[in-house]
C-alpha cells in the first residue's frame, strides 16, 4: 500500500545476500562502529583491499566463513566474533599465546569438598586462616545477601584471596557488586568513551566512572587479587578497579584485556558479529584493551605443576600474611 | 430506543413543551470509535541491526471528537489513543524482534464546510509516544526505547454521501510532525552508560521534519448498518527518524475494524433533573 501523500523515507544501504554483499556489509559495520581501530593503528581500507581479492560469487558458507573470520581476526579482539548456525569465529590468541597458570585440578585440592557455594561464587578457609573465593564467571549473578554472607564467613581470615583466574567476563553490574565490597570511599576508577558518529576518530569526551562503597558488609583487611591471560572482560574491568585500592595487591599474570563494551549486529545472510563498541580507560585515561599487569608477576612453575602446587595461590598467601 | 428516551427526557425537561433538538448544544454531540486492527510491519532501527525486520502488528485505536465553542462552533476538537505491538523476524527470518508503541494526540481543527456533503478540517495536533523495540539477539545493545512528543499540521477530508437512506461517513487524515522532542542515544553510546552509569546529558533532541520525517494517515468509511455503525479504516502509519546517524522507521500498514457511537455530553445540572427512571447510575 503506498501512502496518499508521500513523504522521504528513512532507510538503511542495503547489501545482497551474497558473498560479496556479505564481504561489504561486515567490512562497514566494523568500519563505522568499531572503537578501536585508531588505537590499534589499523588499516581497515588496505584490509578491505586485501580479503576483497578472496570473494568469489561461487565460494560456498564454509568458504566464505573462513574469509571473513579471517578478515576480523586483524582486530586482535576477543570481543569480536562472526557466528553462524554451524561456527563462531574467535581471536584467542590474548590467552593461547600464553601459560596457562590455573589449573582446576590443583584449585580443587586447595577448595576440597568442603568449599561453600554462594551465588556464582565458590569459597573456603584455607588451612593458614586466609580465605579463598573463586568467581569463576561473572555471567554468574552473586546476590547482596550472598556476599554479605561470604564476607561474613571469612571475616576471621587473615587476609582474603579472591582468584578471577579464567574469569572471561560477563555483566559489569557483577563485577561492580563485588569490587564495592572493598572500598569505604568513593573513587574514581576509570572512563567510558562511545562512538558519536562513523569516522573512526567520532568518539565522545571521556566520561568518568566512580566505585561507590557499599552500604552493605565491606572487607577491611588485606586482599589479593590473581589473574591470569584468561581474565577478560568485565574482569578486566575488575582487576582496574581493584588495583586502586590500598589494600589490595594484584597476583599473578597480566590480564587478557578485553576494554572495550561490545555491541552486536548482523549480516544480510542472518550471521551475527559482535565487536567492541566503547572504550573503558583508566583512572589516566589509557587504554586497557591489552590488559593489566599485576603488581606481582608469577607464574605457576613446571615444578610446581608437577606437584599440584599452585605457585599463584602460594604466593597470593605468603603475601597476606606478612 | 435509548436516543429517544434522552430526547424525551429533554423534552419532559424543557418546559416550553416545543421540540427542542436546535437547542442542543453542539459541543456535546461527542463521536466515539473503538477499533481494532492487524497488518504488516517494517522495522528499522540502525542502533540494534542494519537489516529491516518485516512482520505483523496488531493495533488497537480510540477516537473521540467534537465541536468546541471556539470560533463560533467551527473547531473540533479530536482525541485519538493508539497501542500497537508486533512481531517481525530479519531477511532470513533466523532472529525477531518485539516491538511496541502508544500513542496520545490531541487536535484541534477549523472546519471549513464546502457543502452539507463535504468539508476540510485543518489544524495543529500534538501527540505523544512511549514505545520499544527488542532484538532477541543482541547482548548490550538489546533493545531501543522510543520516546517523543510532537506538534504536527493536521488535515482531514470529511464526505458523507446516501446510499439509499442510509448515511456514510468517508474520511480521510494526515499528520505531519512539524516540531518535536525525542529522546535518542548518541551513536554508539550503550544504555549502560545512559542508566547503570548515569550518563544521562544530550538526549533529548529538538526534531524537525528533517531529522523526523514521520507520516500518520487513515482513511475510514462509517457504514450503518440497523443500528449500529461500522468503522472501517486502513492506517499507514510512517514513524521514522535520522538522529546521531541512527536511522530508524517502523512503517505499519494496518486495516482496522470498529464501532462508531455518538454520545451527547449532558452538563450535570441537566443530568440532575432528568428522571431518575433514566439513570442507571
Amino acid at each position: 500500500m503506498m501512502p496518499l501523500i508521500n513523504t522521504s523515507c528513512v532507510t538503511e544501504e542495503e547489501f545482497s545476500n551474497s558473498p560479496s554483499g556479505n564481504f561489504e556489509a561486515l567490512w562497514k559495520i566494523i568500519d563505522e562502529k568499531y572503537c578501536f581501530l585508531d588505537y590499534k593503528h589499523i588499516n581497515w581500507d588496505s584490509i578491505h583491499t586485501v580479503y576483497a581479492k578472496s570473494i568469489t560469487p561461487s565460494m560456498t558458507n564454509d568458504g566464505l566463513f573462513e574469509v571473513l573470520g579471517g578478515m576480523l581476526a586483524n582486530l586482535k579482539d576477543g570481543h569480536v566474533n562472526l557466528s553462524s548456525a554451524s561456527n563462531v569465529a574467535r581471536y584467542w590468541k590474548w590467552f593461547e599465546d600464553y601459560p596457562e597458570n590455573f589449573d582446576d585440578s590443583i584449585q580443587r585440592k586447595y577448595l576440597k569438598t568442603t568449599y561453600k557455594i554462594a551465588g556464582g561464587v565458590k569459597y573456603c578457609i584455607l588451612d593458614d586462616n586466609i580465605g579463598y573465593v573463586y568467581y569463576s564467571s561473572f555471567e554468574d549473578a552473586v546476590g547482596e545477601g550472598n556476599l554479605d554472607q561470604i564476607l561474613s564467613n571469612l571475616a576471621v581470615c587473615d587476609g582474603l584471596i579472591i582468584d578471577v583466574r579464567n574469569n572471561g567476563g560477563g555483566t559489569m553490574t557483577n563485577a561492580t557488586k563485588l569490587a564495592c565490597r572493598f572500598t569505604n570511599a568513593k573513587i574514581l576508577t576509570g572512563y567510558i568513551q562511545h562512538k558519536t558518529g562513523t569516522g573512526h576518530s567520532d568518539f565522545s569526551d571521556p566520561y568518568p566512572i566512580y566505585l561507590d562503597p557499599s552500604s552493605n558488609v565491606r572487607w577491611q583487611k588485606k586482599v589479593c587479587v590473581l589473574t591470569n591471560r584468561r581474565s577478560y572482560s568485565a574482569t578486566n574491568d575488575f582487576v582496574n578497579s581493584m588495583s586502586l585500592l590500598d589494600n589490595v595487591t594484584i597476583v599473578g599474570d597480566k590480564t587478557g584485556g578485553g576494554s572495550g563494551l561490545p555491541f552486536n549486529s548482523e549480516l544480510p545472510n542472518g550471521w551475527t558479529v559482535r565487536f567492541s563498541s566503547s572504550p573503558i580507560l583508566n583512572v589516566n585515561k589509557e587504554n586497557i584493551e591489552w590488559g593489566i599487569d599485576p603488581d606481582v608477576k608469577v607464574n605457576i612453575t613446571s615444578s610446581d605443576y608437577e606437584k599440584s602446587i599452585d605457585t599463584i595461590i602460594e604466593t597470593a598467601r605468603k603475601i597476606l600474611k606478612k | 430506543m435509548r436516543k429517544v428516551l434522552l430526547i424525551l427526557g429533554f423534552l419532559a425537561f424543557f418546559s416550553r413543551g416545543y421540540a427542542q433538538i436546535d437547542s442542543l448544544e453542539a459541543n456535546r454531540l461527542v463521536t466515539t470509535a473503538n477499533s481494532i486492527g492487524v497488518g504488516g510491519v517494517n522495522i528499522l532501527d540502525t542502533y540494534l541491526s542494519p537489516l529491516e525486520y518485516k512482520g505483523t502488528e496488531v493495533r488497537f485505536m480510540n477516537e473521540k471528537m467534537h465541536l468546541t465553542k471556539f470560533f463560533s462552533g467551527h473547531v473540533s476538537a479530536q482525541r485519538i489513543f493508539q497501542a500497537n505491538v508486533s512481531y517481525s523476524k530479519n531477511p532470513t527470518e533466523d532472529n525477531s524482534a518485539f516491538s511496541g508503541l502508544v500513542n496520545w494526540s490531541y487536535a484541534l481543527h477549523y472546519q471549513f464546510k464546502v457543502n452539507d456533503h463535504l468539508k476540510f478540517l485543518v489544524g495543529p495536533a500534538a501527540d505523544m509516544n512511549l514505545g520499544f523495540i527488542y532484538n532477541l539477539n543482541n547482548g548490550n545493545n538489546p533493545a531501543s526505547a522510543k520516546l517523543y512528543a510532537n506538534l504536527s499540521a493536521s488535515g482531514m477530508a470529511i464526505y458523507k454521501f446516501y446510499l439509499g437512506n442510509r448515511l456514510f461517513t468517508a474520511r480521510y487524515q494526515a499528520n505531519i510532525p512539524l516540531v518535536g522532542l525525542m529522546f535518542a542515544p548518541h551513536y554508539g553510546e550503550s544504555y549502560y552508560e545512559i542508566f547503570t552509569l548515569g550518563h544521562n546529558s544530550h538526549l533529548v533532541h529538538f526534531t524537525t521534519p528533517y531529522t523526523q520525517p514521520s507520516f500518520r494517515q487513515m482513511v475510514s468509511l462509517d457504514i450503518p448498518i440497523s443500528r449500529i455503525k461500522i468503522r472501517a479504516s486502513y492506517v499507514f502509519d510512517m514513524q521514522q527518524s535520522h538522529i546521531n546517524s541512527i536511522k530508524a522507521h517502523t512503517w505499519s500498514n494496518i486495516f482496522m475494524i470498529g464501532f462508531v457511537k455518538d454520545l451527547y455530553v449532558l452538563k450535570p445540572s441537566v443530568h440532575q433533573r432528568l428522571s431518575e427512571r433514566l439513570k442507571a447510575y
